[in-house]
């Protein structure tokens, strides 16, 4: 028998009262999964977008709202100029109901621009023209449409062809509703308005150039901001709501996995007063006592951890998949946030345990002869 | 003799060759902010290898003694030695209650989800013991006092007198060389109180452990070499037994 024999039959001695409270631990962790998982890979998923398209800077205005600001279409001319300025695209980006699906992403692209040159033809053709009442679609946002080469499709009040179906090696991408710029303009009654500049630089362009040359933009065109691609959505207001919404929700997941660590420890040392006491007569330092305790409640949190990423990571696997999110986020479960959650609730455990610990390291021994 | 008995009178009593174990001297215990008086000036020697019954009524202040010696509390007033040492200013009183000290309780105190050889390697925990020889140890207790088939059995599928056997197995766990007996037999029918009365006589006769236990039963008392018996918070009475059992 070891010391963890004795730390394990402690748990297992009221095991409803510690399944209740792993299953407290484990939900509160399997929401930090799934909150900020969600929020992480709302962030990945748009710079994996990006970075598809082959876009190293962007120019957009992110406010409130999860897309950014409409701008006039001349920014582009403003810049295209510009050194270490390789390529530019002029994009029109908007999160819409389309048909059946409540929010998918919708964007028009200028036409012969580069972001169009990292779609793959899965099935049909590319629009013929810029004018042609006409889209593709992403794989993804074709199967949540149910729609084929040849389908119609209703966006806002007007009706286009789907001529093609594209891979775009990114859940964005592979999301969204592709079509060229002047037909979304039409639509949206955004005349002459995009609200992302896609910009490629030249290849030898170091990390410092692209710095300067997002300065020199943001001078040129102070409806918008240039910045470097991979910080794009960090940028977003609407962003950090998220995710300060996705860290508070969480944090309070957490709060309440505490105090039920806390509370089933409480109920444990004052349930066992007698028996600590018997082990303080037998010999036992009251700093293994301290231990006893806190290893428990230690034990507590990991398991509820692991149960906990378990239930998080198949939660959100499963919400992946449903219409409502699937194609515009990729949930972001890499092995540090499971890692970090698996911790958080370890340490959930061990801070729960200090005052019951600290209770129990305070009883007299002398108790052992009562009784 | 029915006077408290003076510190000068105790040691000239027990003057014998062997050293002394404890040495009480005007032991005092108060409880509640003094309102309650458990040990009012105790005088008291025990020497090593002596088996000492301590008997009065309830209340008298048996177990509170008994609690003094293991250092389980600690006294209000007076001196407590243990081989010459200060009890309450041991630096490390743990220690002394795993190595010097075994407890045997009246209610057996086995902890419920172990099993008889895991309750007898608990106190072990505090020596530097290896696991394997923390078992073999615990297995040859329980030999000793003929548990053997026993051993997997948790103690509620154990008898009284087999739990107190347990019990006692554990006191023994890390060689102590004084027990302290809080009423052993007092849970258990006549026959398992003769059979671990018994016991604990075998292990002292053995071992030439000291014995301190505590009794209601003055049939038990007289199997010891010597009975105090004490009343309000003091000895009373202090008289070696003949060796047969009645006193001298």
């Amino acid at each position: 028998m070891t010391f963890f024999t004795i730390v394990v039959r402690g748990l297992i001695r009221r095991p409803v009262r510690t399944g209740l409270t792993l299953l407290g631990v484990s939900i509160g962790i399997a929401a930090v999964v799934a909150l900020v998982g969600i929020s992480r890979g709302l962030s990945k998923s748009w710079e994996v977008g990006l970075k598809a398209r082959g876009t190293d800077v962007v120019v957009s205005n992110m406010g409130r709202s999860l897309t950014p600001q409409p701008f006039s279409a001349s920014a582009r001319d403003r810049i295209a100029h510009l050194p270490h300025v390789a390529a530019t695209c002029a994009i029109l980006v908007d999160l819409m109901s389309v048909e059946n699906v409540q929010m998918m992403l919708v964007s028009a692209r200028e036409w012969n621009g580069f972001s169009w040159n990292n779609l793959r033809l899965v099935a049909g053709r590319m629009p013929r023209d810029p004018l042609e009442p006409a889209v593709v679609l992403g794989r993804t946002a074709a199967d949540l449409l149910r729609k084929k080469v040849g389908d119609k499709i209703q966006i806002e009040t007007a009706e286009l062809s789907v001529v093609g179906i594209v891979d775009g090696s990114a859940w964005v991408e592979n999301g969204s509703v592709i079509l060229a710029l002047p037909i979304l303009q039409e639509i949206t009654d955004n005349r002459d308005k995009i609200n992302v500049i896609d910009i490629r630089v030249t290849p030898s362009t170091s990390a410092g150039e692209v710095e300067q040359l997002c300065a020199q933009i943001n001078k040129l065109v102070p409806e918008g901001r240039a910045i470097a691609a991979s910080e794009n959505i960090s940028n977003s207001q609407a962003y950090r709501i998220v995710q300060a919404m996705s860290w508070g929700t969480s944090l309070l997941a957490v709060v309440v996995g505490v105090l039920g660590v806390m509370n089933t420890m409480l109920m444990t040392v004052f349930e066992r007063t007698h028996e600590i006491c018997i082990l303080l007569a037998l010999g036992w330092k009251r700093w293994r006592i301290v231990r006893m305790v806190l290893w428990e409640s230690a034990l507590l949190g990991l398991f509820g951890g692991v149960a906990g990423v378990l239930i998080g990571a198949v939660g959100v696997s499963v919400l992946g998949r449903t219409p409502a999110i699937r194609g515009l986020l990729e949930p972001d479960l890499s092995v540090n946030l499971l890692t970090v959650s698996v911790a958080i609730a370890v340490a959930v455990g061990v801070i729960s345990g200090l005052y019951p610990a600290w209770r129990s390291s305070r009883l007299a021994p002398s108790r052992a002869l009562r009784a | 003799m029915n006077s408290s008995i003076s510190a000068a009178t105790f040691a000239a009593a027990t003057s014998a060759t062997s050293a002394p174990v404890f040495d009480a001297i005007g032991l005092e215990k108060k409880f509640d902010d003094g309102r309650v008086q458990a040990l009012r000036g105790v005088n008291f020697r025990v020497m090593q290898g002596e088996f000492l019954a301590i008997t009065g009524p309830s209340g008298s202040g048996k177990t509170t003694l008994l609690q003094m010696l293991g250092a389980l509390d600690r006294p209000t007033a007076g001196t407590l030695l243990y081989r010459g040492k200060s009890i309450p200013d041991l630096p490390d009183q743990s220690n002394y209650r795993a190595r010097e000290i075994g407890f045997i309780f009246q209610s057996f105190h086995l902890l419920p989800t172990f099993t008889a050889l895991e309750n007898v390697q608990i106190p072990m925990f505090e020596t530097e013991l290896s696991l394997s020889q923390r078992k073999d140890r615990a297995i040859t207790l329980l030999r000793s006092v003929g548990l053997e088939h026993r051993l997997g059995h948790f103690p509620a599928k154990l008898s009284g007198g087999e739990r107190q056997r347990v019990a006692i197995a554990r006191s023994l766990a890390n060689g102590p060389s004084v027990l302290l007996a809080d009423e052993p037999t007092g849970n258990l029918d006549s026959e398992n109180a003769r059979l671990i009365l018994e016991l604990l006589v075998r292990l002292h006769d053995e071992q030439n452990m000291t014995l301190l236990l505590v009794t209601h039963d003055m049939s038990i008392a007289g199997r010891a070499s010597r009975t105090v018996e004490m009343k309000d918070g003091r000895v009373v009475s202090d008289q070696r037994n003949n060796a047969k059992g009645s006193t001298k």
